[in-house]
């Protein structure tokens, strides 16, 4: 009996240690769900199978705050996981608390990546003080889709039906009331009661009027509250004119567009996978097309953050030696693979790939991809990004704003009080 | 001697017999809520120690608007929640009271029933009745003010009807409470009552109410400290707005610790609450059972 059981122990050890010693195992841990988990999933499943000595073993956890109290807390006693994702937007709170490993040029070279291979906006929001923090995945930016059906017979679709002649505010919010005169419910549809959506949506016209919202430590100083105000106002003037829906939550604001009520769109690049596959099973029901955000208020920008990945530190140490070197590997081969990221809607941070004849041949893809020169990144701050109190502003002033509660000037007000006490 | 010897074999087998209970309570209570006050004179981010800043953080509480906006909201939230769950669940119970055998049992399930609901289940389900644009209970809105009205998106309305989805989610356990208290009552006390020609109205006040007063204060103070403690029905209904409308304490020390990761200042919320409900429970009992000795 006891030999048999020393037998099994022996078997156990073996079953356990002899794919370890050829093996490094990558903990991998993302935020990602829906369309992009599933391409993920797939691009880690390749990965393996690729790499019979480094095997990923990943997790999916839930966005958001969530996520990065878990990365945090996990982080602090080093029981995070060697990779993980990260939105730019949240690395300079990352920094405050001290859980983002840099990434050496050492680092970089395992990977076979130099930063001249990457858009330039997204290494610069992943740098503080000339160290890189993150490497930059993709560029996600709101865009505006168009439904070619309902703006059939104006003026605002060329020969080829493809949008044309929204150069400026007016041109656009003519578009609108043209499509209100014609019967259509809803113009332009967004998440109008949501903070993603508002927030996004009012950043891209604050960005494109030259408007800042932080800084020097400032939230909205000197003629960037009357830039901000505008932004409201002229969100405030689509609901009063009935051209936005009011109150709508994200999945009613998609779907308003998905069923054809809504002729245009402001949402992310990460909805265009649902409307190529509803065209694909012919249940769309309408032509459609996305392009980059027109300069509706002078000047070319659009809200963007970044999909990036970063090395967590594990309490006062950090992943290091062949592990580190294992999950350069990974990110390196994610990077060259980035074209089924794409897949997702996301335009490639990793330049290589998104100057690729294969890129340019994506639709409508590679014709908003020009907003990569133009993204307006949050600005870096502790207080900005991903379900950050300003998210949660946009919820509590914006929107209310948009829905006649007070006026652009009262909300900037209110948005200053707010968030300036909170940048101590 | 042997007594002596007894005495201590006595006092050890007790002291063994309450040492689970009083070392959870300490490593799981004690503990953390003694770390949270020294938290609260420090600038500590969420994790690791922090410097001793003294009683910045609640001098710093005093001037911070937001913490007054809470603070207000949450003794709204009591007033809109405690008294009205109370009677409501008396009322519950003296009806069910009068009713008998199964049918009494399956009221009684049918009122437990949304107690045993996750709150994330419960908001889910409001959340959709009420929804702006397809949620069933807006064409009934629509018949007392004449149109649809996104609840929790409007100020006037946002926290009266978070303050609705409370009770129904909770007022089963407060029914229970009462019908114990009512059984309670020997039924001796109706029958001389009625002999000495009481009516039911007199019953109700001369007997029922006065013996089941202790029930009713202990509800009320139950109620008291659950409500001010309030913040899951909140963060998943209307995410503390509009404009703060609906923000409240617990809301507050969420948003300190984990989104801007100051550990310190969360704490001082936190203990503000914490010295806040026991202060108000305690004498809010005492109230209680002094308005019930009379």
């Amino acid at each position: 009996m006891k030999a048999l059981g020393r037998l099994l122990a022996v078997s156990a050890i073996s079953a356990v240690a002899a794919p370890a010693l050829a093996q490094t195992e990558v903990i991998w841990w993302d935020f990602l769900s829906g369309g992009d988990g599933v391409r993920m999933k797939a691009l880690i499943e390749d990965f393996n199978a690729q790499h019979p000595d480094i095997q990923i073993s990943g997790t999916t956890l839930e966005w958001g705050v969530p996520f990065y109290t878990k990365v945090r807390t996990s982080a602090a006693v080093g029981e995070g996981p060697d990779v993980m994702t990260y939105h730019l937007s949240r690395v300079p709170l990352g920094l405050e608390e001290g859980v983002l490993s840099p990434i050496t040029d050492e680092d970089l070279q395992n990977a076979e990546l130099t930063t001249d291979d990457f858009f330039a906006s997204s290494i610069e929001a992943a740098t503080s003080d000339g160290e890189l923090y993150a490497v930059p995945f993709d560029i996600h930016a709101l865009i505006l889709y168009y439904n070619k059906a309902l703006l059939e017979g104006s003026a605002w679709l060329d020969a080829d039906g493809n949008l044309t002649g929204i150069d400026s505010l007016e041109d656009f919010e003519a578009a609108l009331a043209w499509l209100k005169d014609n019967g259509v419910e809803t113009p332009l549809t967004f998440q109008t009661g949501g903070a993603g959506g508002v927030w996004r949506v009012f950043y891209t016209l604050l960005s494109q009027q030259g408007g800042e919202f932080i800084v020097d430590g400032e939230v909205l100083p000197g003629d960037n509250a009357e830039k901000a105000a505008n932004a409201i106002d002229t969100m405030a003037r689509w609901q009063q004119n009935g051209w936005i829906p009011e109150q709508a939550e994200y999945e009613a604001s998609v779907a308003l567009y998905g069923s054809g009520e809504a002729a245009f769109q402001l949402n992310g690049v990460w909805e265009v996978p649902t409307f190529n596959d509803m065209e694909e099973k012919g249940t769309l029901g309408f032509g459609w097309g996305a392009v980059e955000i027109p300069p509706l208020m002078g000047q070319a920008a659009s809200w963007a953050d970044s999909h990036a990945f970063a090395i967590p530190n594990e309490g006062d140490d950090t992943v290091s030696g062949e592990k580190r070197a294992a999950v350069m590997t990974v990110i390196g081969w994610m990077e060259q693979n980035a074209l089924r990221w794409a897949d997702a809607g996301h335009i490639p941070a990793y330049k290589p790939v998104a100057d690729s004849a294969e890129y340019a041949a994506m639709e409508p893809n590679a014709t908003y991809a020009s907003l990569a020169d133009n993204t307006a990144f949050d600005p870096p701050s502790t207080i900005t990004g991903v379900a950050s109190p300003t998210y949660d502003t946009a919820l509590n002033i914006i929107s209310p704003a948009i829905h006649g509660y007070f006026s652009g000037a009262e909300a900037v007000e209110q948005i200053k009080a707010e968030l300036q006490a909170m940048m101590q | 001697m042997a007594m002596l010897e007894n005495r201590r074999k006595k006092n050890l087998v007790a002291l063994s017999m309450v040492a689970p209970f009083v070392i959870v309570f300490a490593v799981f209570f004690l503990y953390p809520t003694l770390k949270m006050f020294e938290l609260s004179f420090t600038n500590a981010p969420l994790i690791g120690d922090g410097e001793w800043v003294g009683l910045d953080n609640y001098r710093r509480l005093l001037g911070d608007r937001i913490f007054k906006t809470s603070l207000w909201n949450n003794a709204y939230f009591v007033l809109l929640t405690v008294v009205p769950t109370t009677v409501i669940a008396l009322g519950i119970a003296l009806m069910i009271n009068r009713l008998s055998g199964r049918l009494q049992a399956l009221v009684m399930v049918l009122f437990f029933l949304p107690y045993v609901l996750p709150v994330s289940v419960v908001t889910q389900i409001w959340a959709w009745m009420l929804d702006f644009q397809f949620g069933v209970l807006q064409p009934v809105i629509a018949v007392f003010v004449g149109k649809p009205v996104a609840v929790f998106k409007n100020p006037d309305w946002v926290m009266p009807m978070i303050a609705a989805v409370t009770i129904w989610w909770t007022n089963g356990f407060n029914v229970l409470l009462f019908i114990a208290g009512l059984r309670n009552i020997p039924s001796e006390l109706y029958e001389a009552a009625a002999l000495d020609g009481a009516t039911k109205r007199q019953q109700f006040r001369r007997v029922t109410w006065p013996l089941l007063w202790p029930v009713t204060a202990l509800v009320l103070t139950l109620q008291l400290i659950l409500q001010l403690k309030i913040f899951d029905q909140v963060y998943l209904l209307s995410g503390g707005g509009p404009f703060n409308s609906s923000f409240v304490l617990l809301m507050q020390v969420y948003r300190e610790a984990f989104q801007l990761n100051h550990g310190g200042y969360s704490s001082a919320v936190a203990t503000v609450l914490f010295v806040l409900i026991a202060v108000v429970s305690v004498l809010q009992f005492q109230l209680l059972r002094i308005g019930g000795r009379r």
